[in-house]
């Protein structure tokens, strides 16, 4: 099992050095004028180039890969674990990383555990019952909720809920503008008010993430849904699945005996989503004002703030990958026969 | 055997269309036809500002006498979808924006069909040092973030059509060379190839005559899904405006040039690009599934 993980983190190590380099060469490579976006259209030859050197884009491109990598005098690099600093605010990227992804986090887990309660039973629902109207109409959901834009139902549903029928908080953040947020420990205003011990302010974030969550909801538990049906429906067939039908064995025992067989190609499909709403939040993110790191990324990209950029794509992508290995370790745990 | 084949209309008899796959055709055909004739049924130009601004779409209960009016009378027509903040025509703007949506997903989709698939037949066909690196690639290239590296690409290189469409083109041509080269893998290894072989054709034939075309399918029926995608891809794009350039009609920018007055009651201006652009990847959505049911059982 060691053995097992130490390979997928080599792996992984690898993905994410090559990644890396790529984005950092090819950001360069692209025809974008950072230093012109940094000083202004009309400023003058002299500032232009004063503003080249401070962000050190008069270097050779393989000096400037050395620098971030190694650091110099002025600057620690990445193997000292530092993404740089941001060319907009003069922070650390990491320090920008680190105040934004709580939130994406808070956003997409209480998501995905919405969605995944949800999406099983109704997929094991759709599954078991093969001629009726759970079964079509299962599967009409999962293609249509799989398939939407979550920003136009974010749109319906901000309409819906907050402006017809008031019950629902404005698209303005994770709490109240006029409220005091509790203070960050883990970044999650969820998570740092029951540290805080204040049940009021829990309940106000959860009120004002309900939107939010249930625009990610809608369009998460499609594919799931999808998923989960197919895999029970594939495994009901399977000999042991029918071996228990024929001696009798109960619907319920049947369906959740298939529904551990499908359990692999969901918790794959699970990451997937993980890794893509990571990023992918940031629809979300900029229709309900939540500072997230979808919104950094965004800004980053849009201000041309490279370091910003390479650490952003850095972070994902090794989330990402540790998302994967979770994943891999788990269904190894369960099946024996992944252990290779 | 699969317990789902059951779930469609439970026809057996292929040349007859399930309701699943009308449905698909349906919704896939009314934007592409929208996109075509455009010109002819929009009211207005779509980029023409007015006077007119924020104005409801007319009651339901007026419908009727409007489209007489509009048809028999020669009056003329009033904006069907209401008008945005710049007075501009929502409904006229809808159509146009399926042409600018349809062009980018298909075009992007065409470049890296035809990329994927070609480089996915030689990977799967020939393995060497070459061919398995571009496989190799094609993987770190899935691995990327795809939201994040189309935002990238799109904003550093210019936010353009054709920055659009390559951008996407390289997110999406390593699922095709997957696909085909999945395919390829498993053609060679089939009796007929190894009797072509035999024969003595040379590599090059038994590429182009067998290979080739017993590898398309999965790639095929990928392409659709994909379009949804893309469609996905260029809106959300454009609504955090990192896409196309306002005040080019586009579903995506109009969700978000409505969504700034959706809380003062003006619904129209989001809502109609947005029903426009659910249903159209809702089509591709079912069209792909479809083509699955009928060409994968």
């Amino acid at each position: 099992m060691t053995k097992f993980v130490l390979k997928r983190l080599g792996v992984g190590l690898i993905q994410i050095v090559s990644l890396m380099v790529l984005v950092f060469f090819l950001i360069r490579l692209l025809p974008a004028d950072p230093v012109a976006r940094f000083v202004g259209l009309n400023a003058s030859a002299e500032a232009y180039a004063q503003a080249e050197i401070s962000l050190g884009l008069d270097k050779p491109v393989l000096e400037q890969f050395k620098i971030y990598l190694l650091g110099d005098e002025q600057a620690d690099g990445l193997i000292h674990g530092s993404l740089g600093n941001s060319w907009i605010s003069g922070s650390p990227v990491l320090y920008h990383i680190g105040l934004t992804l709580p939130a994406t986090l808070e956003l997409i887990l209480l998501s995905f555990l919405i969605s995944v309660s949800l999406a099983i039973p109704i997929g094991v629902a759709g599954a078991t019952s093969p001629n009726g109207a759970v079964n079509k109409g299962t599967l009409i959901y999962g293609l249509f909720a799989g398939s939407q834009p979550e920003f136009s139902w974010g749109t319906i549903f901000i309409f819906l809920f907050f402006v017809v029928l008031d019950v629902a908080p404005g698209p303005l953040g994770r709490i109240s503008p006029l409220t005091e947020p509790p203070d960050p420990v883990t970044g999650m205003i969820v998570v740092d008010s029951l540290i805080a011990g204040r049940p009021d302010l829990l309940l106000e974030s959860l009120w004002y993430l309900s939107l939010p969550v249930l625009t990610l909801s809608f369009v998460l538990t499609g594919p799931i849904i999808k998923m989960v049906r197919e895999n029970v429906s594939q495994s009901m067939s399977l000999g042991f699945i029918q071996y228990g039908e024929a001696v009798g064995l109960s619907k319920k025992m049947l369906a959740s005996d298939s529904l551990l067989a499908a359990v692999a190609p969901t918790l794959t499909l699970i990451g997937i989503l993980f890794s893509f709403m990571l990023g992918g939040a940031v629809l979300i993110e900029s229709m309900f004002s939540i500072n997230g790191l979808g919104q950094f990324s965004l800004q980053s990209v849009l201000a041309m703030d490279y370091p910003a950029i390479q650490g952003v794509v850095i972070v994902i992508s090794s989330l990402t990958l540790l998302v994967y290995l979770l994943l891999d370790v788990t269904q190894a745990l369960l099946d024996p026969r992944l252990r290779a | 055997m699969n317990r789902e084949m059951t779930a469609d209309s439970g026809s057996t008899d292929s040349s007859r269309l399930t309701r699943i796959e009308a449905v698909a055709i349906v919704l896939t055909a009314v934007p592409v036809l929208c996109a075509i004739f455009a010109p002819a049924i929009a009211t207005f130009d779509p980029l023409a500002v007015s006077d007119a601004v924020s104005q409801p779409p007319p009651a339901l209960r007026e419908l009727p006498s409007l489209i007489w009016g509009v048809l028999f009378e020669q009056l003329p027509a009033p904006h069907w979808f209401g008008s945005d903040s710049s007075g501009m025509d929502v409904f006229s703007r809808t159509l146009y924006a399926a042409r600018v949506d349809l062009v980018i997903a298909f075009s992007a989709n065409i470049l890296s069909y035809i990329v994927g698939v070609t480089l996915g037949v030689v990977c799967g066909f020939r393995s060497n040092l070459v061919t398995e690196s571009i496989a190799r690639i094609a993987d770190l290239v899935q691995s990327f973030p795809v939201f994040i590296t189309a935002m990238i690409l799109v904003a550093l290189a210019g936010r353009t059509w054709g920055n659009i469409i390559f951008a996407m083109s390289l997110l999406y041509a390593p699922i095709y060379l997957r696909l085909t080269r999945t395919e390829a893998l498993k053609v060679k290894a089939r009796g007929f190839v190894e009797a072509s072989t035999a024969m003595g054709n040379s590599p090059i034939r038994i590429l182009y005559i067998h290979i080739l075309p017993n590898s398309l399918g999965p790639a095929l029926i990928q392409f659709s899904v994909t379009i949804g995608f893309a469609i996905l891809l260029t809106a959300g794009l454009s609504f955090v405006g990192a896409g196309v350039n306002p005040p080019t009609p586009e579903w995506g920018a109009m969700i978000a040039q409505g969504s700034t007055q959706l809380v003062l009651g003006d619904w129209w201006v989001s809502i109609f690009p947005g029903i426009a652009i659910s249903l159209t990847v809702f089509g591709f959505a079912l069209a792909g599934y479809a083509l699955e049911r009928r060409f994968e059982t």
